[in-house]
């Protein structure tokens, strides 16, 4: 029999036995520990939970202002922008890439002539008045060359929507946080109607064409505005008299939720993308030029 | 020279366990959703470090969801919920019997080493599991009889115990009494519920005024009526949200049917062919996630477009830590593929009447569109005849109406070839 170095015989087995011990206890990534629950302060929230009393409830301020004021502005994009992304087409090429046609990232839209930045979101984010009521006239949200025709859209809650479908092929639609995924056959529509308010505005995609995307954004009072092609908007009709705090976003912003936070100090514009105003009736607010500058859109 | 290495190796196997912790064990307490907690946003694609919860605010949250649903051993619920805190009882804390001899702690007996004791589907099998195991905390649930936006009733969660889901590891519990799948089915819904007030929290930190101060309000009319009462609104009402199904046409001519629902399923209406294929072999649209995969994989992406951001910035450090939260609290991404329908096996059931509800409603939670509105009635159920036709038809029709010629590909399995 030939000699074994005993030293190697020894040393094996010890760490073998390590190695296998070390398996059998785990050293898969370890779960982060999250904070424990303060078991006294539970307790107390608990109780004043269920006995229907709480804390500090701020009494309902009085509702004093009268008449409509509105808001204008414009957002202008400042900086160089980079090449727009093409987007890698992998199905229906006969129809979303038809004769070489390229399908570009649609994130961030410029006014050639002035910079205008397009998609701009601004809503109110509460109000105490609301002048009109739903509008039951059927908005369009249509795709055609297997894009959103609208990369942004907005629309107050209970306004019906007409999804359509241009394309000879169909598309499935589908609306996060709403539970909306539904079919839409080749040259067809189906009504949605958002039955809920949303925070930030939410992805609109497609299931069967993964480079679809759009946003929207549904508000209870609709006073809701998408900037135009050459970045100017207007929310009409909003109540004077009281502070609005109006919140502001874009899909490319590096802000927090997509909140786009501007240098204002007069508006005291936070990095959230949000500021405060109280309209006097009958005022029209103009922003004038509000400049968006690259770097809060990621370059 | 023999024994001293055999006495090492003994000492080794010995203090080895005892070094990796042996003490007592702490008491079962939920975890925090990290993930959300690191990201509070419904849209991950558009997240910052900015957003990321204090560790006071965390605190905050693990405190307000003890202080109204209690620990895994001692389950509270506020009466708004509309549970049944006897029931949860018998399905929460360890496994134990009563003073009747009655067995308690059926969830942790059961479902936690998959489903995990928060409920969050990242039991210590989950990565094993293809596919993983529900994540509850979102509140999405896949197999109803209900609408694709409402919650399952209790009948359909007591369904999916009762059969299992086919196709998955999620076993039968028939051999349970009613009584005991009752409680389980409702503690189902207190940890989902629990989840989707967690995540209501966090999300709401965005929302507050500069005034607050980075805390929630901790007042009845915020915690209880703003958010836990449209949670449980949405479980009480799914009672009311069933699908109306008409019933099949009794003098149905079965062979037109089907060849009907061969149309319309690979018609550009119903468009089933898009993603479940022309063959129905489930190989159309390969490369999307179901919703919890899609959040993780969106943040991974993110990532990937800040992985440049400075060294030692806060965006650095975020990114570093979330790094570190993904690789503990979240599973990996994977794609989930249609069903392959040749097979005849179906997750929510292979009922005729399962089917209808699947192309009705579409799959809450996965990729599959709904068809109502767009498909009438009677054409669902020609697609569903059709589509229970497809595990029988070996050597016939498969695709054939398509000019796409089906032949044994390398190991045995049917591949198609377009002839254009």
């Amino acid at each position: 029999m030939p000699e074994v170095p005993i030293t190697i015989v020894r040393r094996l087995p010890p760490a073998v036995v390590l190695v296998l011990a070390a398996t059998v206890v785990g050293c898969g990534p370890a779960r982060v520990a999250g904070p424990l629950p303060d078991a006294a302060a539970a307790a107390a929230l608990r109780a004043s939970l269920t006995s229907g009393e709480s804390a500090g409830a701020a009494a309902e301020e009085v509702v004093s202002g009268t008449g409509w004021g509105s808001l204008t502005g414009r957002f202008v994009f400042v900086g160089t922008t980079g090449e727009r992304r093409v987007l890698t087409v992998s199905k229906d090429i006969e129809v979303c890439s038809k004769d070489g046609m390229k399908l570009y990232d649609n994130s961030l839209r410029l006014d050639p002539a002035s910079n205008g930045l397009a998609d701009v979101v601004i809503f109110v984010r509460k109000s105490r008045r609301v002048k009109n009521p739903v509008s039951t006239e059927q908005l369009v949200f249509d795709q055609k060359n297997c894009e959103f025709l609208s990369p942004v859209f907005a629309a107050r809650v209970g306004q019906p929507i007409d999804v359509r479908n241009s394309d000879p092929i169909g598309h499935n639609t589908n609306v996060s946080g709403s539970s909306f995924n539904q079919l839409i056959p080749a040259g067809d529509g189906t009504i949605f109607t958002p039955n809920r308010e949303t925070g930030m505005p939410v992805s609109v995609t497609c299931n069967i064409h993964p480079w679809m995307k759009a946003y929207a954004v549904f508000r209870d009072d609709g006073y809701v505005a998408v900037s135009a092609a050459d970045g100017s908007f207007t929310i009409s009709d909003l109540p004077a008299g009281e502070p609005l705090e109006f919140q502001v976003w874009h899909a490319r912003s590096l802000g927090p939720n997509g909140g786009l936070g501007l240098q204002k100090p007069e508006l005291k514009w936070s990095s959230k993308g949000r500021f405060e105003i109280t309209l006097e009736p009958d005022q029209v607010r103009d922003l004038g030029t509000l400049e968006v500058p690259a770097a809060a859109l990621g370059g | 020279m023999i024994i001293t290495t055999r006495l090492s190796l003994l000492a080794l196997l010995v203090l080895l366990p005892l070094a990796s912790g042996c003490g007592p064990t702490p008491p079962a307490s939920f975890r925090l959703n990290m993930v959300e907690a690191i990201s509070p946003s419904a849209e991950k694609d558009s997240i910052s470090a900015e957003q990321a919860l204090t560790p006071a605010q965390e605190k905050q949250v693990a405190t307000i969801l003890a202080a109204m649903f209690g620990t895994p051993d001692t389950p509270t619920c506020l009466p708004e919920t509309g549970l049944d805190p006897a029931k949860l009882v018998l399905a929460a804390g360890p496994v134990r019997s009563d003073i009747v001899g009655r067995k308690n702690g059926l969830y942790r007996e059961h479902c936690v080493h998959c489903h995990g004791i928060t409920g969050d589907g990242m039991g210590p099998t989950a990565a094993f599991l293809n596919p993983y195991p529900r994540d509850y905390r979102p509140g999405v649930f896949k197999f109803k009889s209900t609408e694709r936006a409402s919650k399952p009733t209790h009948a359909d969660l007591y369904r999916v115990l009762h059969e299992g889901l086919a196709g998955s590891s999620m076993p039968s519990f028939a051999l349970l009494s009613p009584v005991q799948i009752d409680a389980l089915v409702e503690y189902v819904k207190y940890l989902s519920m629990r989840g989707e007030t967690e995540l209501a929290l966090m999300r709401y930190y965005f929302e507050l005024d500069e005034e607050d101060e980075g805390k929630l309000p901790e007042t009845r009319e915020f915690l209880v009526e703003e958010i836990l009462e449209p949670i449980a609104e949405k479980w009480a009402s799914a009672e009311d949200q069933e699908i109306e199904v008409p019933e099949m046409p009794e003098d149905l001519d079965l062979a037109a049917s089907i060849a009907k629902g061969r149309e319309l399923f690979h018609g550009d209406k119903a468009n089933c062919v898009k993603c479940h294929g022309v063959t129905a072999l489930g190989d159309g649209q390969a490369n999307d996630y179901d919703d919890w995969s899609k959040n993780i994989y969106k943040i991974e992406e993110k990532l990937k477009t800040l992985a440049d951001s400075e060294p030692d910035s806060e965006e650095r450090q975020w990114i570093a830590e979330f790094e570190r939260v993904l690789a503990g609290d979240a599973l990996t991404p994977r794609t989930i593929p249609p069903r392959n329908l040749r097979q005849g096996i179906y997750r929510g059931g292979r009922r005729p009447l399962d089917l209808y509800y699947r192309i009705h409603a579409g799959i809450n939670g996965a990729p599959m569109p709904a068809a109502k509105g767009t498909v009438a009635p009677e054409d669902i159920w020609h697609i569903v005849n059709y589509i229970r036709s497809l595990p029988y038809d070996f050597d016939g029709e498969l695709g054939a109406d398509r000019a796409v010629a089906a032949q044994p590909g390398p190991a045995g399995r049917l591949v198609a070839t377009q002839e254009d």
